[in-house]
């Protein structure tokens, strides 16, 4: 009797801690309880107060004491003897704040996060593989490898990243693998590359080619025209220096392959939204009320928690600079030092090309080229799936690059393959640019810097305490015929693959305009007399206009300004649309909500402000318009693109009898005055039914509902903010995306100041204090200073804590 | 008087045990709690399952107050707990339960009937 008592008790005890030791799936995933509510080790521990205490360690493979000050924004001061030692504390005291984020960052370009995260996350993954981020990382890494200054940094960076994984156990972990119930792996070099391919790919991939070539099917090239002239009649490019392009350019081929005929009903992938972009300008002493020049960069992205950014400041006997780094990479990426500060904006540029493949036969062995049967590679990747059996996918390349989409994936044609070739793909060694930024003097260095730097391609803004102002767009450009790269392309024929690169001597750059400022804000590049021909998905066609004309106008500028600028609310979209909508509608016919609705939005100011109703209304009216304009786009059931924002008002203000102003759906024939009518309606009652929902006024911040989500998209650990801006406006603060760090540089003979704020904070930890504690000062609009020294002493008063690290015996 | 013994007892050496090794065992803390005090099957279990359970409360209670409770009410939202106070209730049930079928397993291996 007793020995079965104990038998049946002793069984519950274990069965309860084995059911509690492990994770499970009861509908939705859970970590192991006991693990994780277990307060000597679980999640509890991840609560931290927000008095940090010194601390000193001894880490082997460094060769001299670093110090590292915290200041009160928890932004670590690197104080080392020398440059490997600098390197190794980066990579440590970033692993400290970011090392989750740095992980499933790099685990997500290589297409591992089904790992992790689950079966639903296989599509994704098998995505990244097919597109070819572990081969473009793969290329990067040799490169990097290759060059021994590159090696030696990555290598120290690489081994701080691993000492701090080495000294940590369960209790240590960052709160993110407690929840989802797996550890950190020893990082590599390779993970620095993936992480950069990572951001190559929210920047760089941008195309529309399959989209184009379905539109150009479906309407004919000279509707595409139209609807996608290679370069709106909008001013204002980067560059503007017409006739002093005086290099010999190099001439394309002619006889490049025809048009594709076809429909393709395969599904692309869901595309970065326009909202990702970024504003950078420089203007000189000349403009300035101390006679310096002042330089600023606000990059526009998706806004994450943790924060894409970490500010750092690297002081060694080589260098002494700060600003925003990306974790996962060295260097500091946008920012300062004695001498120079940089910046950058996304350069608009088609590099991106999709090839039809023809195989010889279904074994996917050889493929045509120019009447011959070249050998195709295949790879097998396999993919490990949390909770499910191991994935195994087969993907072939060809020289173009990875066969992206082909039976197994995306598309039920059998016939149909495609190949994808991206500049990215190219081995290259950008961590030699930031390192040689990071310490250089003057205009010269900045060149030299930029000449290491391949991708993603970028508007490089520079200011030099000498007095120098300039903008380069630097990236490895394809040579391109007129029109070539919008549309799929014969990857049968080697006449319309990628020959030459535009040398680097002769990409669109500046130094010191007579207007005195310099800037970028995505838009169209560079004056009609620049003898290369450029395509991309789409230019900037607002914010750029409305800085270049706050900074023509203004006079003894000071950092203030500026910060004002960056904050700036105008619309220049809806000043230069609304009045033209308004004027198509008739205001006799209105209920009582339209009425109420046009009075709010005559009496608008253009500026969208957190409480600005009008801003609501306008938004609301253009969601619905631009779905009845473009709605033979989306009733074609193949891929298509709406054009752009400037373009549609473009054709409402100047072709107002165009073809596309009519509803498919509706036997009658509208006018652009009966869908602006429409559309205005169908805004309004969108309006009052948020009203009803949200028992409020519709003020735009409420309206527009900012929103900073963690990496996982959980709920709790995100924040709704209240913010102005929107795409399209200098403060281009959208529903999730905006300005992911701003920066404002004064470069004072007497020492470089600088101020600098970003959407998040230091820490990656949701139980820290500085997880989210600039969210708040980054909505009011307010900044921070860098406290830009150079010593440990100097930071005296704004000093948290200190960690010392000494070489271990 | 041993059911009071035995819940110090039990505090006292889970608290050690769990400082340095993993949260089971709390298990073994409870089970040798159990043993020693011998104490009726019931009064055992209650004794494992409020000595963890008060041990892991007052743990989290500590750190919850040490950081203005700035992860428990995160975590408690991501949870279908929703409150912090049913977070610390699922926190000292998680921990309370296992120590008390252990304490149960230690009094009933060391009585005599």
């Amino acid at each position: 009797m007793r020995i079965i008592k104990v038998s049946v008790s002793l069984l519950i005890t274990v069965g309860l801690v084995y059911f509690l030791n492990r994770g499970w799936n009861l509908g939705a995933p859970i970590p192991p309880l006991g693990k994780f509510f277990d307060p000597f080790h679980g999640f509890w521990q991840n609560a931290v107060s927000s008095k940090p205490s010194n601390k000193s360690l001894a880490i082997p493979g460094l060769t001299q004491e670093v110090i590292v000050s915290y200041d009160s924004l928890r932004v670590p001061h690197i104080f080392a003897k020398n440059n490997d030692d600098l390197f190794l504390a980066q990579g440590y005291v970033t692993a400290i704040d970011r090392l989750w984020q740095m992980e499933i960052q790099t685990h997500a370009a290589a297409g591992r996060i089904a790992e992790f995260l689950g079966p639903a996350r296989l599509d994704f993954d098998r995505r990244q593989r097919r597109l070819g981020m572990g081969f473009a990382a793969q290329n990067a890494l040799q490169k990097m490898e290759s060059d021994p200054i590159s090696k030696a940094i990555v290598d120290h960076y690489t081994r701080g990243v691993n000492l701090y994984i080495n000294s940590l156990s369960y209790e240590d972990y960052p709160f993110e693998y407690k929840l989802l119930d797996y550890s950190p792996e020893p990082w590599t070099n390779l993970k620095c590359a993936l992480l950069l391919k990572n951001m190559a790919q929210t920047l760089n991939m941008g195309e529309k080619d399959l989209e184009m070539t379905n539109m150009l099917a479906l309407f004919g090239k000279d509707v595409l025209d139209v609807l996608y002239p290679d370069r709106e009649p909008v001013g204002d490019p980067i560059i503007d220096k017409p006739g002093k392009w005086s290099f010999k350019p190099i001439v394309p081929d002619t006889g490049r392959s025809a048009l594709p005929p076809e429909l393709i009903s395969l599904k692309p992938f869901e595309k970065s939204p326009p909202d990702v972009g970024s504003n950078n300008w420089a203007v000189s002493g000349s403009k300035t009320a101390t006679g310096s020049p002042i330089l600023c960069n606000d990059p526009h992205l998706n806004l994450s928690l943790p924060s894409i950014w970490y500010i750092v400041h690297l002081n060694s006997p080589d260098v002494n600079t700060m600003g925003a780094s990306l974790p996962g990479s060295p260097a500091v990426i946008s920012g300062f030092n004695d001498s120079i500060a940089w910046g950058v904006t996304n350069a608009q540029r088609d590099l991106v090309d999709w090839y039809k493949i023809t195989f010889k036969d279904k074994s996917k062995k050889e493929y045509q080229s120019d009447g011959h049967w070249k050998s195709a590679k295949t790879v097998i990747e396999k993919f490990l799936v949390k909770g499910g059996q191991p994935f195994y996918d087969t993907v072939t390349y060809t020289h173009h690059g990875p066969v992206v989409f082909d039976e197994s994936f995306h598309q039920e044609s059998e016939s149909a393959h495609f190949a994808f070739r991206w500049v990215a793909h190219d081995a290259s060694n950008e961590i030699m640019t930031f390192y040689k930024l990071n310490r250089a003097d003057n205009h010269r260095d900045y060149m030299e810097a930029l000449d290491h730097y391949v991708s993603p391609a970028q508007n490089f803004v520079f200011a030099c305490v000498n007095g120098d102002i300039a903008m380069r767009i630097q990236g490895k450009y394809p040579v391109r015929g007129k029109e070539e790269g919008k549309f799929i392309l014969d990857g049968s024929k080697t006449s319309s693959e990628w020959k030459a690169f535009i040398p680097n001597e002769q990409n669109v750059m500046d130094k010191n305009p007579e207007r005195g400022f310099v800037s970028s804000a995505n838009q169209y590049p560079v004056d009609a007399t620049y003898p290369y021909y450029i395509g991309a998905t789409s230019y900037e066609a607002y914010r750029n206009r409305r800085i270049n004309q706050v900074l023509g106008e203004l006079k003894n500028i000071t950092p203030k300004d500026l910060m004002k600028l960056q904050n700036d609310n105008y619309n220049l979209k809806a000043a230069e649309s609304l009045p033209l909508f308004l004027s198509h509608l008739d205001t006799t016919q209105f209920n009582d909500q339209e009425k109420k609705a046009h009075q709010i939005l005559m009496s608008w100011d253009y500026f969208n402000t957190i409480e600005a109703e009008g801003a609501s209304y306008y938004e609301a009216w253009w969601d619905a318009l631009m779905p009845m304009i473009w709605d033979e786009m989306d009733s074609a059931h193949v891929a298509t693109r709406y054009p752009t924002t400037f373009n549609t008002i473009y054709l409402i203000k100047n072709q107002p009898a165009f073809s596309f102003f009519d509803l498919v759906g509706t036997p009658e024939k509208e006018t652009v005055t009966e869908i602006l009518r429409k559309s205005f309606s169908k805004g309004v009652s969108n309006i009052e039914a948020w009203k009803i929902k949200n028992k409020k006024d519709p003020q735009w911040a409420a309206f527009k509902d900012s929103f900073i989500g963690h990496l996982l998209r959980l709920e709790p650990l995100s924040y709704h903010i209240i913010h102005g801006g929107n795409h399209d406006i200098v403060n281009a603060n959208s529903r999730t995306h905006g300005p992911s760090w701003r920066m404002v540089v004064s470069l004072e003979k007497t020492g470089v100041k600088a101020w600098g704020v970003y959407p998040g904070g230091q820490s990656g930890n949701p139980g820290s204090p500085f997880y989210n504690n600039m969210i708040e000062p980054w909505t009011r609009a307010r900044y921070f200073t860098m406290h830009f020294v150079t010593s440990p002493q100097q930071l005296t008063g704004f000093e948290m804590s200190s960690t010392q690290l000494s070489p271990a015996k | 008087m041993n059911f009071l013994k035995q819940t110090l007892f039990t505090i006292a050496l889970c608290f050690i045990l769990q400082y340095f090794l993993p949260w089971w065992t709390l298990a073994l803390g409870a089970f040798v709690g159990g043993y020693v005090f011998a104490n009726n099957g019931w009064i055992s279990f209650l004794s494992g399952l409020l000595a963890v359970g008060l041990l892991w409360f007052s743990m989290a209670l500590f750190i919850d107050i040490q950081t203005q409770s700035i992860l428990t009410e995160k975590v408690a939202r991501i949870f279908p707990t929703k409150t912090p106070a049913l977070l610390f209730l699922l926190t000292s049930i998680i921990g309370g339960l296992p120590a008390g079928f252990a304490a149960l397993t230690g009094s009933l291996v060391k009585s005599k009937r």
